[in-house]
């Protein structure tokens, strides 16, 4: 008998370049997100995090290299690579005129949803992150925490075998923190799903990634679970963050830079 | 020494706004892949374009109502007694009600860009003392329409100068003065009331039919001016008739409403006041009344000048919680999602309401006139044809500017598995439902007074393939011109050149069937606007996912 097919990658990313102009913000990126796997995408400001994001999720067209989405080219085959995607951007850009309600009753629309899963989904999620007093509100009115919790709803709604999340935590209180921590672990136990995860919040990248892939100006500098890249810099109990100045050189010069700083 | 801050803070801020207004990231639009050092001036050199554009109309209704006060000895389907004095003060009274419209309109398109640009709010935690602020803000509101102010200030007294001597130009610079400070007061007074009373209105439980209705209260006023043009033949007849043998009070009534005194100011200015029906009493107290006109434009000027100062500091007045959601979510089809989604966001942003209650508003003016004004029965069949002629013409001129909804949440809503053929087909079914329910307007306004409704039925129906024919073409045209440049044509100010120059070859697909009905009959109506539709059906699909 012959042994079943693997199931197919939630993402496989292989030589992704994106330039802007004569600017390269990624630079032949190739990484995978596993099945049951959370991959945290770690880089300084401006390193390519958001560019290579925006190529999965279909809005930057790359200049070069592929995107696959459970097996389907993101670039040729969009639409069908945003069904199986839930995305929370780095900004809570939203249709600021819809009520929270409103928002959510489009991208169910958009999504083909049944009314009654729709509403249900709606219900859990509005229900477990407190959004009630929120929920017919229009979104120009609420705080950026609330914004992106709708956000957040969004894209748990239909759903997907792979999350694409931008700083998915930010301006969320501690108990929506530990909320979408909880969500997010059980979410890649079944179904052989996937997360990739953007932070540059190190301890958050620490507690909740298997592996982590560190980018700097537009090249993976390293990838790995943390384990393996604390072998990579020769120190057995560096953290997250240690490893991230070591891999991409910001560590250098930074006590000098902080004692220029001081006030005479 | 203060202002020479305010004018260097304000070139700063304005700027941004035109990036902001060009590109919208603050409503969710992505980076187009170019260098972004192009991106500025590009976007700067695309707000002169589309104020020229706004210039240049406002110029030819100048120069236009210039030629019509030199040369019009009477005025077509105007049988009332009309002296040139008359004509005069009527048609400038015109002009300056066009202007302040015009201005106002323009100011509702570009006011929630400089709301949601956070321009002068971005000044705030700056050492800056409040009264620079003050000014650096009322300098930036005042840039939103310079070429388009100067065009009017000095177009319109040179033109009128020209066609009816010196003495008559000079008359119009008040009015011209009065109409551009109005205009951009009301601009302020409508965004205010926009932020407080509808951005912020809870939804669900019928709430978007107050909504609706606090809009149609907003637009109420430019919706009288417009109203105001499209009656201008049966307003020149009544100005005639009160000027000529009407009794004083109603005389005195009529010229004291705005901008009427300013029009008949010139009148008098141009051909002296006994022309004008005026005793010299009467001359006195319209010079009284425009002077009072012209202390209220001060008042309002400076009125402005502190409102707008505060402008970035408008709270979204949230409206008292309402009971616990029900959660049910009733999703549509894609395509109709596209709908629901543009009429939710149009209800809550005047920009895009203005838009749909136009045509809607125009058919119920329209409407009426047929039933209260139509001599007969066959003028009033011809009028409520024309009726319908017009809402055809309107919902495709002003359909394809719903496309700009596409630039809000630009950058999330590019992410979900939304199809090219939903966003051109929801847009489609949009200005097709804008021209039925004008049409629908007009018929049961008209079936009070005419009888004849296959006629009408007929007719509209005949059209309706010619106006998807038309919005195929407009919106399938934006479609890929937004695809090309990576970005969506954002509003008047990123787009206005695109949306006028897709608008001309729509307007001309949605009006041959109507020249061809005149000439040959409906069915031969008919049978072009299905043909239309044949050829411009397969154009706004081609090609899309």
């Amino acid at each position: 008998m012959a042994p079943e097919p693997a199931p197919p990658l939630p993402l496989a990313i292989d030589g992704l370049t994106i330039d802007y102009g004569e600017r390269r913000a990624v630079d032949r990126l190739s990484l995978q997100v596993r099945p049951g796997e959370v991959y945290g995408l770690l880089g300084s400001n401006g390193a390519g995090k958001s560019s290579t994001i925006k190529s999965i999720v279909g809005v930057v067209r790359p200049t070069a290299g592929s995107v696959r989405v459970l097996g389907i080219d993101a670039v040729r085959n969009g639409l069908a690579a945003k069904s199986s995607i839930g995305y929370v951007p780095e900004t809570s850009l939203l249709y600021e005129a819809l009520t929270p309600r409103e928002f959510l009753e489009f991208v169910a629309g958009v999504r083909r949803l049944a009314p009654a899963v729709a509403s249900q989904r709606a219900r859990s999620y509005a229900t477990a992150f407190r959004l009630e007093s929120e929920f017919e509100e229009p979104i120009v009115s609420l705080s950026n925490g609330t914004r992106q919790k709708v956000l957040l709803i969004a894209a748990f709604l239909h759903q997907p075998r792979l999350l694409v999340l931008d700083e998915p935590l930010n301006g969320l209180d501690p108990r929506s923190v530990r909320l979408v921590k909880d969500l997010l672990r059980r979410f890649v136990q079944t179904g052989g799903r996937g997360i990739l995860f953007s932070t540059h919040t190190m301890e958050v990248a620490e507690e909740l990634c298997h592996r982590v892939g560190i980018l700097d100006r537009g090249v993976l500098r390293g990838e790995g679970s943390v384990e393996e890249l604390r072998g990579r810099v020769a120190r057995g109990d560096a953290t997250l963050e240690e490893i991230f100045l070591r891999l991409t050189r910001e560590d250098e010069g930074l006590s000098d830079t902080v004692a220029s700083l001081a006030e005479p | 020494m203060v202002w020479a801050d305010a004018r260097r803070y304000a070139r700063v801020a304005f700027r941004e706004l035109s990036f902001q207004a060009v590109y919208a990231f603050r409503q969710g639009n992505v980076l187009p892949t170019e260098s972004a050092r192009s991106l500025v001036p590009k976007a700067e050199r695309r707000v002169v374009q589309s104020k020229l554009l706004v210039s240049a109309v406002l110029g030819l209704i100048a120069v236009g109502g210039a030629f019509f006060v030199a040369s019009a000895k009477t005025v077509p389907f105007v049988a009332a007694p009309l002296t040139p004095a008359v004509i005069d003060g009527g048609v400038v009274t015109g002009l300056l009600a066009l202007d302040a419209a015009f201005l106002w309109w323009n100011g509702l398109q570009v006011l929630p860009t400089l709301l949601s640009s956070a321009v002068v709010p971005v000044l705030e935690p700056l050492p800056i003392d409040d009264e620079t602020r003050r000014q650096t803000a009322f300098l930036v509101y005042l840039r939103l329409f310079d070429l388009p102010v100067a065009t009017v200030v000095v177009v319109t007294p040179v033109a009128i100068g020209w066609a009816l001597g010196p003495t008559a130009g000079l008359s119009v610079l008040p009015g011209v003065v009065s109409a551009v400070v109005f205009a951009l007061a009301l601009s302020l007074v409508t965004g205010r009331f926009f932020v407080r009373r509808i951005q912020g209105m809870r939804g669900g439980g019928g709430r978007s039919v107050v909504r609706w209705a606090y809009l149609l209260l907003w637009l109420l006023p430019s919706f009288a001016i417009l109203g105001f043009l499209t009656a201008a033949t049966e307003f020149l007849a009544v100005l005639g008739s009160v000027a000529a043998d009407g009794p004083a009070l109603a005389r005195d009534l009529l010229f004291s409403v705005y901008p009427v005194p300013f029009g008949m100011l010139t009148g008098v200015a141009a051909r002296g006041f006994a022309q004008a029906g005026l005793s010299a009493w009467g001359a006195v107290g319209l010079l009284l009344v425009a002077t009072a006109y012209v202390l209220l434009t001060a008042w309002t000027g400076v009125w402005l000048y502190g409102e707008v100062g505060e402008l970035g500091h408008l709270p979204v007045a949230r409206t008292a919680a309402g009971p616990l959601p029900t959660y049910r979510l009733r999703p549509r089809s894609p395509t109709w999602a596209v709908v629901e989604r543009d009429l939710r966001v149009a209800s809550r942003t005047p920009g895009y309401a203005f838009l749909l209650l136009l045509p809607l508003l125009d058919a119920l003016a329209l409407g009426l006139l047929t039933v209260a004004d139509a001599p007969s029965r066959s003028a009033a069949s011809g009028l409520a044809l024309g009726a319908v002629t017009v809402a055809a013409l309107l919902a495709t001129f002003f359909g394809p500017a719903f496309f700009a909804i596409e630039v809000l949440a630009y950058s999330y809503g590019r992410t979900l598995p939304l199809s090219d053929r939903a966003v051109v087909g929801g847009k489609v079914i949009l200005v097709a439902g804008v021209y039925l329910s004008a049409s629908a307007i007009v018929l049961l306004l008209a079936s009070i007074r005419v009888s004849d409704a296959p006629l009408f039925l007929g007719f509209a129906a005949a059209e309706l393939p010619a106006v998807v024919a038309a919005s195929c073409l407009e919106i399938g045209w934006l479609f890929r011109t937004a695809r090309r440049r990576g970005f969506p044509i954002a509003n008047l100010y990123s787009g206005a050149w695109t949306a006028v120059l897709v608008a001309i070859p729509g307007l001309i697909v949605a009006g041959v069937p109507l020249v061809v009905s005149r000439l040959v009959g409906i069915e031969a109506m008919a049978l072009v606007a299905v043909i239309e539709l044949g050829l411009c059906l397969p154009f706004a699909f081609w090609g899309t996912t």
